[in-house]
């Protein structure tokens, strides 16, 4: 038999107090802090003059008791209307058990009792005034008292009519139908808003960061000479090489492909015995094995990280301008990317044949052999195919430095503004990427 | 009879999870016997197996086989006492993507040296070999056969002529039939059977329905929690034992 929920299961008055002051105070200093973020905000757009130079909130004199009240009161309505977060954060929430409580009538008392507090504050001040109470007291200090005291009355005030009007009380959070209740959507929990709103502020940092600005996207218009010497390509040089180059387009498409092949094939030459080493479930059997992992995987990301471009420039210097320096830097660059994909192809490899293997008294290479390769094989070629995929379409980037092939046909005609033979080369492109991109989509397909 | 394997106080701690899976266990099993394994799951069963040819490395006692400590081994002495236990497995374990007669030979590798073996180069006997063990379990029309187009049954059947490949004189197996129906169980269990009456090869097997123990197991040891709660022969467990080994509120499920 299922469990009745027990509706009216409410948490012990002793509890409840503290209860309700903690997650007061909480909610306090949740609009504190949101006061502050928008003030900040503010002075952000607007460069008021309340956040100085380093930063910080810096508010004039009358200010402060306007931001201490105003959150105090955010957070006392907030608190009396039974939303609070303080509350949920304490782990509870309030239970209604009369009607609603009106807004206007809040407001009402709230406007009351804040007069009632403002008057207290002033007869104390007064009598600090007249009797000097109490006399280390500047009068700064006793108004701020005065102050205090009125809005403790407030917040007694407000929180005992919000328990004997509308009748909340505090109970556990955890709904006692939680079980048969559906889940609330994830933008109505309190994780789901906490997310969605950092989400926006890392968004917002982020606007501002990479300096994006609409505005500035609204000068398309000065790019229509250049979208249309695009749109009528100049296919002159397609097949006749262009005397400047002493390389056509054709040629040179030819010489990127043939680069992205050699470097493709050598590299994971390459990188297949290294994988080994930079897989963490191979290299666990003792602590120099687990060292050789973690340098292995160093290796590959440092190399991953340096750019290819930056390769290509090391290695035009190295062994000149040309085809054969924008191969080598493919060279290193796949090495490192294929090392690393393979790594987790080794990685996720059913440890159930290693295991097997193992017990028939293999040693640790024939392991490797004959329960991981097997595994893997299929997947590195695939691998393998969509990374000459992307080899072509880096050397294209390559040849901006020294490379050669498509690219520095491409570089030389952009250097020169030939916009026609810019798009001539660019259609080339596109068409052999497409081409090359259905290939090995076809060819993985068939492996997997 | 000899002893052929002897634990003696074999204790398995887990650090990750601060998990005790075996908890001081001892017990002797003579040569060519077939030995049952059963309790429930999480009871250390397989922990216990595994510690035998240390996939899982004990963290105290001994295992003796054969006359020798296998928790002292190092390195090739180790593959060398591996070579001599077979083992099977609940997932059999084999290599989906490679062929039947791969994975039967890759149970010969604790005897072809390293360098020969990296090239794939097996000798004529160890192919003859291979031949003969998927012969014996009815196999050999699926020599070139991918192993996942086989079935479960079928793919338990290449996991034990892998096993004999090694040419064992123990024979570990891990839940060998959960994964498959009652009646291809069956037919798995006879081929281990076989094995141990034909061969003389010592078996421990472990094993989810005790009626498959009384039907399969000389002997069977119960564990609980890491502790051996009962030994002896099967047909000293009555309703009693059975609760006491799978707790209270356990009924027996057949299967026939």
């Amino acid at each position: 038999m299922a469990r009745k929920p027990n509706r009216s299961r409410s948490v012990e008055p002793a509890i409840s107090a503290k209860a309700i002051i903690t997650s007061f105070f909480l909610d306090w200093l949740f609009w504190g802090y949101f006061a502050y973020v928008v003030v900040y905000l503010l002075n952000y757009y607007w460069y008021t003059v309340y956040v100085d130079w380093y930063g910080k909130l810096v508010l004039p004199a009358w200010a402060w008791p306007v931001a201490v009240g105003g959150t105090f009161e955010l957070a006392a309505l907030c608190h009396a209307l039974g939303h609070s977060l303080g509350v949920k954060a304490l782990g509870l929430r309030w239970e209604r058990t009369g009607p609603r409580v009106k807004l206007l009538h809040l407001l009402g008392l709230n406007g009351a009792l804040l007069l009632g507090a403002g008057a207290f504050a002033l007869v104390y001040f007064g009598a600090c005034r007249i009797h000097g109470l109490p006399p280390a007291l500047g009068r700064e200090a006793a108004m701020g008292l005065g102050a205090v005291l009125g809005l403790v009355v407030v917040l007694g005030a407000m929180v005992f009519f919000s328990r004997a009007v509308p009748g909340l009380v505090l109970a556990p959070l955890p709904s006692p139908d939680k079980w048969t209740a559906p889940p609330p959507r994830w933008y109505r929990t309190l994780w789901g808003l906490m997310a969605l709103g950092l989400f926006l502020l890392i968004m917002i940092l982020g606007w501002h960061v990479t300096d994006a600005s609409l505005k500035r996207l609204g000068n398309m218009v000065k790019t229509a000479y250049l979208w249309k010497a695009l749109a009528t390509p100049d296919f002159q040089h397609l097949l006749h090489p262009d005397p400047w180059l002493n390389q056509s387009i054709l040629q040179g498409l030819i010489q990127s492909i043939f680069m992205a092949l050699l470097a493709t094939v050598f590299g994971a030459a390459f990188a297949f015995p290294l994988s080994f080493l930079g897989a963490r479930n191979i290299m666990n059997f003792n602590p120099l094995a687990r060292a050789t992992y973690y340098f292995t995987r160093g290796v590959f990301n440092v190399f991953r990280s340096v750019e290819s471009m930056l390769w290509a420039t090391i290695f035009a210097i190295w062994i000149g301008w040309g085809p054969f320096a924008g191969t080598m830097a493919l060279f290193i660059h796949t090495i490192a990317a294929l090392g690393k994909l393979y790594s987790e192809q080794v990685e996720h490899i059913d440890p159930g044949p290693v295991e097997a293997v193992t017990a028939t008294g293999a040693s640790r290479l024939e392991v490797v052999r004959y329960a991981v390769i097997p595994q893997i094989v299929p997947s590195c070629l695939a691998l393998t195919f969509y990374r000459w995929d992307i080899n072509v379409r880096m050397s294209t980037v390559i040849g901006l430095v020294g490379g050669g092939g498509i690219g520095r046909v491409l570089f030389y005609y952009k250097q020169n503004t030939m916009w026609h033979q810019v798009g001539a080369v660019i259609l080339t492109i596109a068409l052999v990427v497409w081409a090359l991109d259905y290939i090995s989509g076809r060819v993985r397909e068939g492996m997997v | 009879m000899e002893d052929h394997l002897i634990v003696e106080h074999l204790v398995k701690v887990y650090e990750r999870g601060k998990v005790l899976a075996l908890n001081d266990i001892s017990f002797r099993v003579p040569k060519g016997q077939f030995l049952v394994l059963i309790g429930l799951s999480g009871s250390g069963k397989s922990t216990l197996l595994r510690c035998i040819n240390r996939l899982v490395e004990p963290t105290s006692g001994r295992v003796i086989f054969d006359g020798v400590d296998i928790t002292r081994l190092h390195h090739r002495a180790l593959r060398l006492v591996r070579r001599r236990i077979g083992m099977i497995f609940q997932q059999f374990n084999l290599v989906k993507r490679a062929t039947v007669l791969q994975n039967v030979l890759s149970g010969r590798l604790g005897y072809v040296p390293t360098w020969r073996s990296l090239m794939g180069r097996f000798s004529r006997e160890d192919l003859e070999r291979a031949k003969r063990a998927l012969e014996r379990v009815g196999l050999l029309d699926k020599m070139y056969v991918r192993a996942d187009q086989l079935s479960g049954g079928q793919q338990q059947r290449v996991g034990i002529a892998r096993a004999l490949m090694q040419e064992p004189e123990l024979l570990l197996a891990d839940e060998p039939v959960s994964a498959l129906d009652p009646a291809t169980s069956h037919s798995v269990l006879k081929y281990i059977e076989e094995i141990n009456r034909d061969d003389g090869v010592t078996v421990l097997c472990s094993l989810h329905f005790l009626s498959l123990a009384r039907r399969y197991g000389q002997r069977v040891i119960a564990l609980k929690a890491g502790k051996i709660v009962f030994d002896g022969p099967p047909s000293e467990i009555d309703d009693e034992r059975f609760k006491e080994i799978y707790g209270e509120e356990a009924e027996q499920v057949e299967v026939r």
